[in-house]
């Protein structure tokens, strides 16, 4: 099984019990109030006219925050949740440049800071065959956890089901290749304040094209530059035999050794 | 008597300019206590929504970029065999050494747990490109500190590890030359990976090759300024025909860079987005209008490399052009995208100027007693040895150029009014959206739901009789208001069970709670009659 998690827009009635189980479980301070996603609330409802829009980490298939992570702080696990080990986190925050949702928040005010997100209850619950504090509050089954495959073609049979009521779109699908947090709403996404311009590539892709032609410019460059540095060298000492500066036997010897110099280049 | 003598070697006289640097390094000094006592959050602007600012942007990206004159001019000594470049090489590297070391400083201000900076030896992910640009810093800092270590080896006369040094010279300056091209094209493909959030006028998966090709011409440009301000301090500089050479050498880096750029804003499509009214698109000209463009035509000219004030003038263009592409990159091109506006505050700037002045004292002290440029020579030279000799300072106070300098202020001066422009119209865009719940909270598909059963609250001390709340009274299947309520006053933590600490008789008479709505206005007040509610 694959942990994950669908919400449906169309029945969450805006009551943050998902909210709250969330602080409870995390022991995370209430009086700091959840009016977005911050250190101390990691699942926020944002109210908006057209819906309750329950915001959380995605936990990507293959997750940018992970790949850009310099100390492996943030891990996908092998059941999927995307977790945070805060004693190899050094507070670089490229994991905050690097999410394309912009999830991961950081605790800005704190002199031992630490990144803070949703991390699916993994070790507290989900490991434990349990579902997160989150679905576990919702008094409407409006967000729901289950196996990711069941899950998306659940979602796809209630907006084949009601098609008047669904828009036909499954947001966590395809975005960012991918994510085990999967919605389905009634309003077009982009109205609801999602990010939609979203590619459907994994994002780590993008730097590993990068990063995977290294050992091979490297090598290359490595060998160039030797190779300039001897024949430019070696063209340098010939040059100073010529003007008589030193011998040829001299030069021989020199370094960059000039080897065997050509009949003609005597 | 001794240590009198080396005090007045090292700080000299008081001059408006050691009286600045004092003053930024005391505003520096209180922002750091403040920093590492009460995190981040207390001396920048730093945000969820925008989590990297000027620390980022200049201390990293613009102070290792203008450190690379380093790598290029050890390259053209010691591998092309450039050998008049020589005398070039000890002050290139002396930069580009204290540029890594004040780079790691900064580092150091801006990691959330800056005592765990070392974590990426132990701690790997090769996937990452902060992992890479990591060990290329680390690894490069100790190429230069042995690329640099000959002049303190000389100074003492240390000739056995001189000899060591020596001996590994050559691979030494060809893995700084790869760790350079690394991690300069690297701290670029940083932004590769935020496609959505970098502006397209910057966001290129070729954004590598960008930074370093800029970071050539960039460092090139910052050894001709260095040059000259040694001039202006010490007395002490370059053969003015070197300087010319690297002015040229500028024009190609620039043509090459200026070129490509466009080319490839074309081929993407975004070649519009330059020519619409954005702050961005002024952003954009600045960068390579006035950085990229002007000083490669004015360094093109015979006439400007051959008058040391254009020389000088052309240069500082550059360098400002590559600093400007930097904060574009880090901070303009990923505002739009934020939903935030980011202006650092007056402690960043503190952090950033004592960083930067720091470099200027620790510069000029190595100037002072170590043998990095070569004996000043023809009449520069010969006037500061006289003045020297007369008890004077050795300040030759060569002027700079009026016109150079008017030239300079208008920039700066149109810089800030740009820069001012494009925090005005972000500051206008609506950034964020009201929190506060809307007032009919969406009815979505009638007859979904079922409303709650009936909950009742026993008596107690403070209640005569029980309380049954009917959810049906106050909410239909239809209308689902389940928000008046929930989670504002009642939170639900487990299904069907609400909680929000103890309901105590001032909490739901006083105001708070049920008495919020039921006030004698919007419903019958709690007061009215005890029976309305209590069972009794």
């Amino acid at each position: 099984m694959k942990p994950a998690i669908l919400t449906d827009l169309t029945k969450c009635i805006g009551c943050e019990a998902c909210v709250w189980a969330c602080k409870e479980i995390n022991d995370l301070p209430r009086e700091d109030g959840a009016a977005g996603l911050s250190a101390t609330s990691w699942t926020a409802v944002d109210h908006r006219a057209e819906a309750h829009v329950r915001r959380q980490c995605m936990h990507c298939l293959d997750p940018a925050c992970v790949s850009v992570c310099p100390v492996a702080a943030l891990q996908k696990t092998p059941e999927g949740p995307v977790i945070y080990d805060e004693s190899r986190c050094m507070g670089c925050r490229y994991c905050m440049v690097g999410c394309p949702f912009g999830i991961p928040t950081y605790e800005w005010n704190n002199p031992k800071p630490r990144v803070r997100k949703c991390v699916m209850c993994f070790e507290k619950r989900v490991s434990k065959g349990e579902q997160p504090a989150c679905t576990a509050a919702c008094p409407t089954g409006a967000t729901i956890f289950g196996d990711r495959d069941a899950l998306l073609a659940e979602a796809h049979r209630r907006i084949a089901a009601e098609p008047a009521r669904y828009i036909d779109h499954v947001y966590g699908e395809h975005e960012a290749g991918g994510t085990s947090v999967l919605y389905v709403a009634g309003d077009p996404f982009e109205t609801l304040g999602f990010r939609t311009n979203l590619q459907s590539d994994p994002y780590p892709r993008l730097t590993w094209n990068v990063l995977s032609k290294l050992p091979n410019v490297v090598s290359v460059a490595g060998v160039m530059l030797f190779g300039i540095w001897w024949i430019a060298g070696r063209k340098d000492t010939l040059a100073k035999v010529s003007r008589g500066e030193m011998t040829l036997e001299q030069a021989m010897r020199d370094h960059p050794p000039i080897g065997k110099p050509d009949e003609t280049e005597k | 008597m001794r240590i009198k003598e080396l005090k007045d070697r090292v700080l000299g006289p008081l001059t408006f300019w050691k009286a600045l640097l004092i003053a930024i390094l005391a505003l520096g000094l209180y922002t750091t206590v403040i920093r590492f006592s009460q995190g981040l959050g207390a001396v920048t602007h730093l945000s969820d929504e925008f989590p990297w600012g000027l620390w980022i942007g200049f201390d990293m990206l613009v102070g290792v970029g203008l450190a690379a004159g380093g790598f290029v001019i050890a390259a053209t000594v010691h591998v092309f065999h450039i050998h008049k470049y020589e005398e070039i090489a000890r002050p290139t590297i002396l930069t580009a050494f204290l540029g890594y070391l004040l780079v790691i400083v900064a580092l150091l201000f801006d990691l959330g747990q800056p005592w765990r900076i070392w974590h990426p030896i132990i701690l790997w992910n090769p996937h990452s490109v902060m992992f890479e640009v990591g060990w290329c810093v680390m690894l490069y800092t100790t190429v230069l500190a042995l690329e640099f270590s000959p002049l303190v080896f000389e100074r003492f006369g240390l000739r056995f590890p001189l000899k060591i040094v020596r001996a590994m010279y050559i691979p030494l300056v060809i893995l700084g030359v790869l760790l350079s091209t690394m991690h300069q094209s690297s701290l670029g493909t940083l932004y590769v990976i935020a496609p959505e959030k970098l502006h397209g006028l910057w966001y290129t998966p070729i954004l590598p090759i960008f930074f370093f090709i800029s970071a050539v011409a960039g460092g090139l440009a910052m050894t001709i300024f260095e040059s000259f301000m040694s001039w202006r301090a010490f007395g002490k500089r370059l053969e003015a025909d070197l300087l010319r050479g690297l002015g040229r050498v500028i024009v190609v880096t620039l043509g090459v860079y200026t070129l490509w750029r466009f080319e490839d804003l074309y081929l993407r499509g975004n070649l519009h987005l330059a020519f619409e009214v954005t702050p961005e698109a002024v952003m954009f000209w600045g960068e390579i209008g006035l950085g990229a463009i002007l000083p490669m035509a004015l360094l093109a000219s015979r006439r400007v490399r051959h008058n040391e004030q254009g020389l000088f003038f052309a240069a500082m263009l550059a360098i400002m052009g590559f600093i400007v592409n930097r904060m574009n990159v880090a901070i303009t091109g990923m505002t739009a995208s934020s939903g935030t506006t980011y202006v650092p505050s007056w402690m960043e700037f503190a952090v950033t100027m004592s960083i930067v002045g720091a470099g200027f004292a620790l510069f000029a002290l190595a100037v002072k007693f170590l043998p990095v440029f070569p004996e000043p020579t023809g009449e520069v030279g010969a006037h500061a040895q006289q003045s020297a000799a007369a008890g004077r300072p050795a300040f030759p106070r060569i002027a700079i150029d009026r016109r150079v300098l008017a030239g300079l202020w208008t920039l700066l001066f149109g810089g800030v009014l740009a820069v001012g422009y494009a925090l005005a119209v972000n500051g206008k865009e609506p950034t964020k959206r009201a929190p506060e719940p809307p007032e009919h909270p969406a009815a979505v598909v009638p007859g979904e739901f079922a409303v709650p059963a009936e909950y009742v609250f026993p008596s107690g001390s403070e209640s005569p009789g029980p309380v049954t709340f009917r959810h049906a009274s106050h909410v239909t299947p239809d209308s689902r208001a389940c928000t008046a309520c929930h989670a504002s006053m009642f939170r639900i933590e487990q299904a069907g069970e609400p909680v929000s600490g103890a309901l105590t008789y001032e909490r739901i008479h006083e105001g708070d709670l049920c008495a919020s709505c039921h006030d004698g206005e919007h419903a019958f007040a709690v007061d009215d009659d005890c029976s309305n509610c209590h069972a009794m």
